[in-house]
C-alpha cells in the first residue's frame, strides 16, 4: 500500500477506535524493536466520540483470570462448542449459555469485526451521582468576582438535577458554606495558614460520622443523594439551588483589610486541602470535581508561592534555574501530596485561573495532571475566553447526559510478545503487575492500568510498548502473526452507571529481520506526538539541555537508520515520505513553548503543557507545528503556506493557528488599506471579503477549541505580530545576510534559533556520519 | 421555758440613710457653721454579757454595729454625713488600737468590709456627684479631699488626714467656672459626704472611656438545648434589650454559640441589604482566631431590629443538635480576642462541663474522695488554664461572669476561677430546666436583673489610710495588679470586698482615716471615682477595742479567710481555724477584760459579740463548708464563691438563714406597714427545730433558697388556705410557686414569702431570687433533710448543736 492510502487507513482506525500508533507493523524481537529509535506506542482516545455503534446493555464476558481479557473479533470462537479462544492469554473459556443461539450468521455485536471498539454498561450503579464542588477565591475585584458568581450560577443551570453541588469560599480564610442549612446562611471558617490533616477537617465539619452507607440498594440506575453528615455541604441541585445562587449572590470581596503594599492573602492551598478532606470522608471513589477558580497566586499557608509582600515577585524560570525560590518546593510538596490524595480518592481537580499575573499552577500542575481535571488559563473571569471555556465542560451528548467520565481506570493487555512500559497523559498508576507490563519505563511505568479520576472524549494518552525478550512462538494464529493490544477503560458515566470501553488492536509482527514493512508503517505525525509526549515528561525532570540533546539524538538515530545516503555524504541523504515531516515536527518541537520555557511564565509553561498531555494527534500536531494559511485578495481560498519568515508578504493577511492563540495578521499592505476603510466603501467589496475570510475560518477553528484560544488581531509592525514571529522559522534573521533565495520582502527575525535549512543541513550531516 | 430576755443594747445611731433629708438639709444650711464644740467623745462600753444563761437570739443580727465615736469637731463640715455609713463600709473595730500589739492582743482582726455599691442602679440609692472636675488630692499620698482633711492659711491649703502633708487648695476650688461665679466651698460635696463621685478629667484615662461591651458566649450542646437554656436565655436577653444600659448609644454586643465548634454570628445594620445574621462556624479549637474583620461585635442601637430577629431565630438555629460537646474554653479565648480592643464582659450560659478544647475538662467529681480529707482537691481548679486566662482577661479590661446550669457535674471549682480573677461573678443554677416553670421564671428574673445592671468599667479599687496603717490583705472577687491595687475589668454591684489592715507604726492621733476609691468608667462613658472616706476613732485600751467590735464585720472577714483556707488547705483546717479563732477570742475575752472570773455559764462575751460563736457555728455548718460526706463538689463550690462575694446582710442570712413562723405570726406580719408600706415580716426564730411546731408552717429563707415548712400535724384549715387543698398530701412539694388563693393568710403568706426575697430592703444589690421549695416534714425526706440543714443550731449530719458547741467552747476556754 501507498502511503497515501495508509495514511487513509490509519485515519479510519483513529475515527474508530480512537487510536494512533507511531509503528502499525510490530517488530517481530526485541533486538528489531530497539533499532526502531522511536518506541512502539499508541495516542489512545479512550473515550472517543463514538455514534456509531450501539451501547451494549450486558456485562460483557471474560477470559478467566487473571487475564480477565474481553471477548473481542480477534478470539477463535468455536460456535458448535461454544467456546473462544482468548488471543492474549491462549486459554479456552465456554460462552455463557445465554449465547447459546450464536452461529455464523447471529454473531453478538462484540465479535462483529468492526467491533474493535465497543461499550458496555455494566449493571454496577456509581456510589453517587456526579460531584461538583466549586471552590471560589473571593480575593478579587467585585467585577470579576460578580462574572465568576454568574458563571457558577450559569452552570448550576447546566448540570443534572441530581448532581451534588458545594460551595467553599476563600481568601484569607477558607469557608466551607453548608447549604443543607435553611435557618441563615452557615459557613465553616478554616484558617488559611494551617496545614489541617484530613482527619481535622473530617472533624472540624463534623463529618466523622458514618457517611454513605454501604449496602443501601440504590434506585435503578441511579446513586441516591448521601444521607450521611457530608449532605449538610453536598446537596442535589434540585435542593440547593436557590440556598446555593443566594450563598453566590451574598459573596463579597475578602473582608480582611489588605495594605497598599501587599497582595491580598489567600490559601488556596488550605481551601483545596479542605476541599479534599470534605470529599475524602464520604465520597471516596464517587465521581466528583473540585472546581478550583483562582484570582491569583497563595500567598497564605501551606502551599503558598510568593509572599505577600507586593515588593517581592513571584518566581521565574529564571529564579527555578538559579534555585532562587523561597516557596517552591514546598508548595510543590504540598500540592503533589494533595493530588496525590485526590487522585487515590477518585476526585477531579480543575484549575480556572482569572488573573493576569500567575496564580501558581507551576507549583499546583500535579492536582489537574494526576486527576485528569482542566486548567484554563485566562487574564480574568470576566473574559469570554474564560465563560466559554468553563461552559463548554457542561457539554452534553445527544443523551444530555454530561460529556464527562469520573473514576477511569485504563488497563491494557498485550499478547505475550508485546509489553507495556508506561503511559504519559493525566493519569496515575495503579500499580497493577501483569504479564504484559514490561521490563523497561516509559512515563508511568511499572503497572498494566492507570487511574484517570477525570476523562473525556478528547482525553489521550501515550500508551508505550517494547517487544517482549523472549516471545516464544505464537501457535495459535494461521497466517502472518499478529501482536495484539486489549485496552479496557472502565469508568463512572455522569448518567449514573459504570460504563466499559474495549478497544482491542491487531498489528502484523514483521517478518524475518529487516522486513521493509515496519518503515513503511511509521506514522510519522503519532510518532512525532508520542516523542513530544516524552519529551515533556523528560523536561519535567530533567534540565532544558538535556532534554533538546536527547531529542537531537533520536532524530539522527532514526534518520540513520531509516534515511537513504551514502555515508559521510550529506547530499545524498533522503527519507522516504513518510518520514518527510517528522524532521520539521522536531525542529519545531524544539522551539517551541514545551521545550523552549524562557518566554513563558512557569505557569504558561505548566499550562501548555497540561494541554498537549490531552489532546489527540492532530491538535497536538497544531500545537508542536502550528498552521498557517495566507489569503490573498486574487484568491478565493487559503493556502496553506509555510511557518517561515518567507511567508510574510505585504499584501497577504496570514491566519496563524498555534492552538492556544488564533491570530490574524494583516500584511503591510493589507494594514494600510483597512486603515485607509476600504473596506467600508462599496467598490472594495472584494477586500471587504479578504478581511472576512479569516475571521470566518477563525470562528470556525475555534468552534471545537477547548480550552478556547485567544484570539488576536494584528497588523505588520504591530506589537502583537511578536506571537507570529516567534512561531515563524528564522530563515531570514539578522544574521543570514541578503544572499541566498529569499524575497527581499519577506520579514526579517531577530533571532539567534537556527532556521529550518540550518537545522537540516546539520541534520544531514550528521545522520551520514553514522556518529548519532 | 421563759420568754428569752433581750439584752441590753448600746444606743442607736439616728437614721442615716434618708436621702431626701440629705438634701434637704444642704438647702438649708446655705450658710456654713462653725463647727459646733461638742461634748466629749463618747466611748463605747464593753457590756459583759453571758453566752449560756443568755442564749444568743437571732434578733441581736439586726441591730447596727457599735457605734464610732468620733471626737469633736473631727469633720470640716458639721454634716451628720461626714463619716462613712456601715452600709458601705464596715470596719471590724470601730475603736482602732493604737498599736500592733495592742491589736495583738486582742485576737480581734483589723479588717474593712467594703460595698461601694448598694444597689444595682445609680438612682436606686444614689451618692452626690461632683461634677466640676476640679479633684483635690494630697500631693504625697494621693488621698482625695474629704470631710476630715483640715484647712490651713485661711482656707489656701488643707492637711491631709492621711499624711499631714499641706497642700494647696486649687483655685477652682471656690469658683463655678459654668456660671463664672465664686461658689461656697463648705457647700462642696466632697467635704460633707463621705460617700461621694467625682467626675474625672482626661487625665484619669488611659484611654477614652470604651463603649459597654457584652459578650455572650451561650452554650449550644445538646444539654443547653434540651433544658431550654439556649431558648431561654436568647428570649431573655431579647426582652430585656431596652433595659441593658444604653444610654450614649454606643453599647455593644456580640454572641458566640458554643458545642464543639465556635460559631460566631455576623448580624448587619439595621436598614442594609441583608437582615439576615450569617453564621461563621470556626471548629478549629486549638487556635481559636476571628472568622471574620466585621461585623461580629455590633452596636445595639444601630442593629437593633436585625439583633431582635436574630434572638428569635437562635434557639430554632440549633433544635435538633445531638452534639454533646462544649468548647467553652476555646470560647472564651474566642471571646477575648472579639473585645480585647475596647474590653467589656464576657457573660457564660452554659450547661455542660467544657468538654473539649482549650482549658478541657473531665469529671473528676469521686464520692469517695467527699467527706475525707482529699475532698479539697475537688475545690481546687482542675488545671492553671482557667486562673492564667482570667488573669489575661483582666490585664485586657475584660470580666466574666459565669451562669452555670448542669444537671451533671460542671467543675463550678475551676470555672469560677473566671469570675473569682475578673471582677465576675459565679451564678449555680443546678439542675436547672426550662421545662420547670419556677426555674425559667427565676433564671430570666435573674438575668434580666444582670443585664440591666449599671456596671462600672475598666476600674480599680484602692485604699488609703491615715500613715502607720497599711492594707495588708485583699479578699474578694479582683485581680491585685500590685500591693495595694485591685483591677476590675468591671465592677460588680452586688458584692463585697474585704481588706485586712496591719498597724505598722503608733498610731498618736485621736483619730485614723481610711478611704477606698474605685476609679471607673460609668456604663454611659464617664469617667467617674467613687470615694468613701471612714473615720474611726483610736484607742488604747483593749476594752474599747471590744466594746467597738463589729461581730458580722468579723464573721465575713472569717468567711472570707475560711474559703482561702479552704481552697488552699482543705475544708477540715478551715473549720479548725475557725474553731480556734473563736476559743481564742473566747479565752483572750475572760483573761484580759473578766480578769479570769466568770460567773454563771462561765462563757462570756460583750454584748455587741454576743452572736459570735453562732454566726461562726453557723459558718462552719455551711454547704461550703460544713463536714458532710454529701456535698457535691459543685454545690460545694458555688457556696464558697458566695460566701467570699456576698454583701453582709446577705452573707449574715446565707450563714444565719432567716426563720419566720406564719401559722402563728402576729396581725401586723404579711401587710404592708402603714408608715412605709413595706410588708412587715414576723419577728425571726432561732434556727432549731424546736421552734418548729409540729402544726405549723415555717418559712426558712437563707437568701439563696427558701423552704416553706409544714409541719406534719398541721391542720387541713390551714393547707387549705395556704395550698388550696385541706389533704396535705396533696400539697405539691418541691420547688414550686404558691397558689395564689383568695384568703387572706394565703396573701399574708405570700406577701412574706416575697418580701424575703427582696433583697433592696436588705441594702445591697442584688440579682438572685430564691427559688421557694414546699417541704412537707412528713413528706420526701431528701427535701426535709435539706431544709434542716438550714437549722443551724440543730445537731445534724456531723454538725454539733448549738448547745454542744457552746458546752465545747467552754471546755476549752475555762481548762
Ligand atoms: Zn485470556
Ligand atoms: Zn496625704
Amino acid at each position: 500500500m501507498d502511503y497515501d492510502s495508509l495514511k487513509d487507513q490509519w485515519s479510519q482506525i483513529e475515527e474508530r477506535d480512537g487510536i494512533r500508533l507511531s509503528w502499525n507493523t510490530f517488530p517481530s524481537s526485541r533486538m528489531e524493536a530497539s533499532r526502531l529509535v522511536v518506541p512502539i506506542g499508541a495516542l489512545y482516545t479512550p473515550l472517543k466520540e463514538k455514534t456509531d455503534t450501539p451501547l451494549l446493555t450486558y456485562e460483557p464476558v471474560s477470559c478467566k483470570a487473571p487475564c480477565r481479557a474481553v471477548l473481542n473479533p480477534f478470539c477463535q470462537v468455536d460456535m458448535r462448542a461454544r467456546l473462544w479462544i482468548c488471543p492474549f492469554c491462549l486459554q479456552r473459556n465456554s460462552l455463557p449459555p445465554h449465547y447459546k443461539d450464536i452461529s455464523q450468521d447471529t454473531i453478538p455485536p462484540e465479535l462483529h469485526p468492526n467491533s474493535t471498539t465497543i461499550e458496555y454498561r455494566l449493571g454496577r450503579p456509581a456510589p453517587s451521582p456526579p460531584i461538583f464542588l466549586f471552590v471560589v477565591d473571593t480575593c478579587q475585584e467585585d467585577d470579576s468576582l460578580k462574572a465568576l458568581k454568574d458563571s457558577i450560577i450559569m452552570a448550576l443551570s447546566l448540570l443534572p438535577s441530581y448532581a451534588l453541588v458545594g460551595l467553599i469560599t476563600y481568601g484569607t480564610m477558607a469557608q466551607v458554606h453548608e447549604i443543607g442549612y435553611t435557618e441563615c446562611a452557615k459557613s465553616f471558617v478554616f484558617r488559611g495558614s494551617k496545614d489541617y490533616t484530613s482527619k481535622q477537617v473530617q472533624e472540624m465539619l463534623g463529618l466523622t460520622a458514618a457517611g454513605l452507607r454501604p449496602g443501601v440498594q440504590p434506585q435503578p440506575g441511579r446513586a441516591p443523594p448521601p444521607t450521611g453528615p457530608a449532605a449538610r455541604f453536598l446537596l442535589p441541585v434540585q435542593n440547593a439551588e436557590f440556598q446555593l445562587t443566594n450563598a453566590l449572590e451574598q459573596l463579597q470581596k475578602d473582608p480582611w483589610p489588605v495594605a497598599n503594599d501587599k497582595r491580598a492573602l489567600r490559601c488556596t492551598g488550605v481551601a483545596l486541602s479542605v476541599a479534599v478532606g470534605l470529599l475524602e470522608s464520604s465520597f471516596q471513589n464517587a465521581g466528583g470535581r473540585i472546581m478550583l477558580f483562582t484570582g491569583g497566586p497563595a500567598t497564605e499557608g501551606p502551599g503558598m508561592v510568593v509572599g505577600p509582600e507586593l515588593r517581592e515577585p513571584i518566581r521565574s524560570h529564571h529564579d527555578i534555574d538559579r534555585d532562587n525560590i523561597k516557596y517552591y518546593k514546598k508548595a510543590l510538596k504540598f500540592y503533589e501530596h494533595l493530588a496525590k490524595r485526590t487522585a487515590h480518592n477518585g476526585h477531579v481537580i480543575d484549575i480556572f485561573a482569572g488573573c493576569l499575573d500567575q496564580v501558581g499552577l507551576l507549583e499546583m500542575k500535579g492536582l489537574a495532571n494526576n486527576t485528569g481535571g482542566h486548567m484554563i488559563l485566562t487574564d480574568s473571569f470576566t473574559s469570554s475566553m474564560y465563560k466559554q471555556s468553563f461552559m463548554r465542560i457542561f457539554d452534553k451528548d445527544e443523551n444530555d447526559n454530561l460529556l464527562m467520565g469520573f473514576n477511569a481506570s485504563l488497563e491494557v493487555l498485550t499478547t505475550k510478545e508485546l509489553k507495556v512500559t508506561g503511559l504519559i497523559g493525566h493519569a496515575v498508576s495503579m500499580n497493577k503487575k501483569s504479564a504484559s507490563v514490561g521490563e523497561t519505563e516509559c512515563g508511568i511505568g511499572n503497572t498494566c492500568s492507570w487511574k484517570m479520576c477525570g476523562i473525556d472524549p478528547a482525553a489521550s494518552y501515550g500508551i508505550y510498548f517494547e517487544m517482549a525478550s523472549q516471545p516464544g512462538p505464537n501457535q495459535m494464529q494461521q497466517g502472518p502473526q499478529k501482536g495484539h493490544i486489549q485496552f479496557l477503560t472502565y469508568y463512572q458515566h455522569s448518567e449514573g452507571q459504570y460504563h466499559l470501553r474495549v478497544t482491542t488492536v491487531a498489528r502484523n509482527l514483521s517478518g524475518p529481520s529487516g522486513d521493509p514493512a515496519i518503515a513503511q508503517s511509521f506514522d510519522q505525525e503519532a510518532s512525532a506526538v508520542l516523542m513530544s509526549r516524552i519529551a515533556v515528561f523528560k523536561a519535567e525532570v530533567d534540565d532544558g539541555p538535556d532534554v533538546l540533546r536527547w531529542v537531537d539524538r533520536m532524530l539522527i538515530r532514526l534518520c540513520s537508520r531509516f534515511a537513504e545516503y551514502r555515508k559521510d555524504d550529506p547530499s545524498s541523504f533522503r527519507l522516504e515520505r513518510n518520514f518527510t515531516l517528522y524532521p520539521q515536527f522536531m525542529f519545531h518541537l524544539r522551539r517551541s513553548q514545551f521545550l523552549q520555557v524562557f518566554n513563558n511564565s512557569p505557569d504558561e509553561t505548566a499550562f501548555y503543557r497540561h494541554v498537549l498531555n490531552h489532546e489527540d494527534v492532530s491538535n497536538s500536531l497544531i500545537m508542536i507545528q502550528p498552521t498557517l494559511d495566507a489569503y490573498k485578495i486574487d484568491q478565493e481560498e487559503a493556502e496553506a503556506v509555510l511557518l517561515d519568515s518567507t511567508s510574510i508578504q505585504p499584501d497577504t493577511i496570514l491566519l496563524l493557528d498555534t492552538f492556544f492563540h488564533i491570530l490574524i495578521f494583516h500584511g503591510e499592505t493589507i494594514a494600510a488599506w483597512r486603515k485607509e476603510g476600504y473596506q467600508e466603501q462599496d467598490d472594495y467589496a472584494n477586500f471587504r471579503e479578504l478581511l472576512e475570510r479569516p475571521k470566518e475560518d477563525a470562528k470556525s477553528l475555534i468552534q471545537d477549541r477547548f480550552p478556547l484560544p485567544r484570539f488576536i488581531v494584528c497588523d505588520a509592525g504591530g506589537s502583537q505580530a511578536r506571537f507570529l514571529l516567534s512561531k515563524l522559522n528564522p530563515s531570514t534573521t539578522h544574521t543570514t545576510g541578503s544572499y541566498g533565495g529569499v524575497s527581499q520582502s519577506a520579514q526579517t527575525i531577530f533571532t539567534d534559533d537556527v532556521s529550518l535549512q540550518t537545522f537540516m543541513d546539520h541534520l544531514m550531516k550528521l545522520a551520514v556520519s553514522g556518529t548519532g | 421555758v421563759g420568754a428569752p430576755q433581750m439584752p441590753v443594747s448600746p444606743p442607736m445611731p439616728g437614721n442615716q440613710d434618708n436621702l431626701s433629708q440629705q438634701f434637704g438639709q444642704m438647702n438649708i444650711q446655705a450658710q456654713p457653721q462653725a463647727p459646733v464644740q461638742m461634748a466629749a467623745p463618747h466611748m463605747n462600753q464593753l457590756f459583759p454579757s453571758d453566752l449560756i444563761s443568755q442564749p444568743f437570739q437571732v434578733s441581736e443580727l439586726d441591730l447596727p454595729p457599735p457605734p464610732i465615736n468620733l471626737p469633736p469637731n473631727t469633720s470640716v463640715t458639721p454634716s451628720q454625713f461626714a463619716n462613712c455609713p456601715p452600709k458601705y463600709v464596715r470596719s471590724t473595730l470601730n475603736s482602732v488600737p493604737t498599736t500592733h500589739n495592742l491589736l495583738k492582743k486582742a485576737k480581734l482582726p483589723f479588717a474593712l468590709v467594703i460595698n461601694p455599691y448598694t444597689s444595682l442602679h445609680d438612682n436606686e440609692d444614689p451618692v452626690p456627684v461632683c461634677t466640676d472636675q476640679v479633684i483635690s488630692r494630697c500631693r504625697r499620698c494621693r488621698s482625695y479631699i474629704n470631710p476630715f482633711v483640715t484647712f490651713l492659711d485661711h482656707g489656701h491649703r488643707w492637711r491631709c488626714n492621711m499624711c499631714n502633708l499641706a497642700n494647696d487648695v486649687p483655685q477652682a476650688f471656690d469658683w463655678d467656672a459654668a456660671t463664672q461665679q465664686s461658689t461656697d466651698r463648705w457647700q462642696r460635696s466632697e467635704l460633707n459626704y463621705s460617700v461621694v463621685e467625682f467626675v474625672a478629667p482626661q487625665e484619669y484615662m488611659v484611654r477614652p472611656p470604651q463603649a459597654l461591651t457584652y459578650i455572650f458566649l451561650m452554650d449550644v450542646s445538646f444539654n443547653a438545648v434540651t433544658s431550654g437554656l439556649l431558648a431561654t436565655s436568647a428570649r431573655c436577653i431579647l426582652e430585656s434589650l431596652d433595659l441593658i444600659p444604653n444610654v450614649d448609644r454606643r453599647t455593644r454586643l456580640a454572641f458566640v454559640a458554643v458545642d464543639s465548634s465556635l460559631h460566631y454570628f455576623s448580624i448587619p445594620q439595621d436598614g442594609s441589604e441583608a437582615a439576615d445574621p450569617k453564621m461563621l462556624v470556626v471548629s478549629d479549637l486549638d487556635e481559636p482566631f476571628l472568622p471574620t474583620p466585621e461585623d461580629l461585635v455590633v452596636n445595639l442601637f444601630d442593629c437593633r431590629q436585625n439583633i431582635e430577629s436574630f434572638l428569635d431565630k437562635l434557639q430554632s438555629m440549633f433544635k435538633d443538635t445531638q452534639n454533646t460537646a462544649c468548647a467553652m474554653g476555646s470560647a472564651l479565648r474566642a471571646g477575648l480576642r472579639l473585645v480585647q480592643t475596647t474590653g467589656g464582659k464576657m457573660t457564660v450560659l452554659s450547661a455542660t462541663l467544657p468538654n473539649i478544647g482549650y482549658g478541657k475538662l473531665e469529671n473528676r467529681e469521686d464520692k469517695k474522695l467527699l467527706g475525707t480529707s482529699k475532698e479539697g482537691s475537688l475545690l481546687q481548679p482542675a488545671n492553671s488554664f482557667y486562673k492564667s486566662f482570667a488573669v489575661e482577661c483582666s490585664k485586657q479590661q475584660v470580666s466574666i461572669d459565669m451562669f452555670l446550669f448542669s444537671s451533671q457535674y460542671q467543675d463550678v471549682a475551676t470555672l469560677s476561677n473566671l469570675p473569682r480573677y475578673t471582677g465576675g461573678q459565679t451564678w449555680f443554677y443546678p439542675g436547672w430546666n426550662a421545662a420547670r416553670s419556677e426555674d425559667a421564671i427565676k433564671f430570666a428574673k435573674e438575668f434580666s436583673s444582670y443585664l440591666s445592671a449599671e456596671i462600672g468599667l475598666e476600674a480599680v479599687l484602692r485604699v488609703r489610710a491615715t500613715t502607720g496603717l497599711r492594707m495588708n490583705a485583699f479578699y474578694g472577687n479582683f485581680f491585685n495588679r500590685s500591693s495595694d491595687l485591685c483591677a476590675f475589668p468591671a465592677f460588680p454591684r452586688d458584692q463585697t470586698f474585704v481588706v485586712e489592715v496591719a498597724i505598722d507604726e503608733t498610731i498618736a492621733k485621736p483619730i485614723v482615716c481610711m478611704q477606698t476609691a474605685v476609679l471607673h468608667t460609668t456604663c454611659n462613658g464617664e469617667r467617674r471615682i467613687r470615694v468613701l472616706t471612714l473615720a474611726l476613732p483610736t484607742t488604747e485600751s483593749l476594752s474599747s477595742v471590744y466594746a467597738s467590735a463589729d461581730q458580722q464585720a468579723i464573721t465575713a472577714y472569717f468567711s472570707h479567710k475560711a474559703v482561702e483556707r479552704t481552697l488552699g488547705s482543705g475544708l477540715e483546717a478551715a473549720r479548725d481555724a475557725l474553731q480556734s479563732k473563736v476559743i481564742e477570742i473566747l479565752q483572750t475575752y475572760r483573761k484580759e477584760l473578766a480578769g479570769g472570773n466568770m460567773g454563771g455559764g462561765g462563757l462570756q462575751l460583750p454584748a455587741n459579740l454576743r452572736g459570735l460563736p453562732v454566726l461562726f457555728l453557723g459558718l462552719m455548718k455551711n454547704v461550703g463548708l460544713r463536714k458532710s460526706a454529701q456535698i457535691p463538689s459543685d454545690l460545694r463550690s458555688a457556696a464558697l464563691c458566695l460566701l467570699s462575694t456576698l454583701p453582709l446582710p446577705l452573707l449574715m442570712q446565707y450563714i444565719y438563714p432567716r426563720l419566720y413562723s406564719l401559722h402563728d405570726m402576729p396581725d401586723n406580719a404579711g401587710i404592708p406597714d402603714p408608715e412605709t408600706s413595706e410588708i412587715v415580716l414576723p419577728p425571726p426564730n432561732n434556727l432549731s427545730s424546736e421552734r418548729l411546731a409540729p402544726y405549723g408552717l415555717y418559712l426558712l429563707d437563707d437568701g439563696q433558697t427558701q423552704f416553706l415548712w409544714l409541719g406534719r400535724d398541721a391542720i387541713p384549715a390551714l393547707t387549705l388556705d395556704v395550698f388550696g387543698s385541706e389533704d396535705k398530701s396533696l400539697v405539691r412539694q418541691g420547688k414550686t410557686m404558691l397558689p395564689e388563693l383568695e384568703n387572706e393568710f394565703n396573701e399574708r403568706v405570700r406577701a412574706i414569702v416575697e418580701k424575703s426575697k427582696d433583697q433592696r430592703a436588705k441594702g445591697v444589690g442584688s440579682i438572685v431570687i430564691p427559688p421557694l421549695y414546699v417541704v412537707r416534714e412528713d413528706g420526701e425526706p431528701s427535701l426535709k433533710l435539706w431544709a434542716q440543714t438550714l437549722l443551724v443550731e440543730d445537731r445534724a449530719d456531723q454538725g454539733v448543736s448549738v448547745q454542744q458547741f457552746m458546752g465545747l467552747l467552754r471546755e476549752k476556754v475555762v481548762q
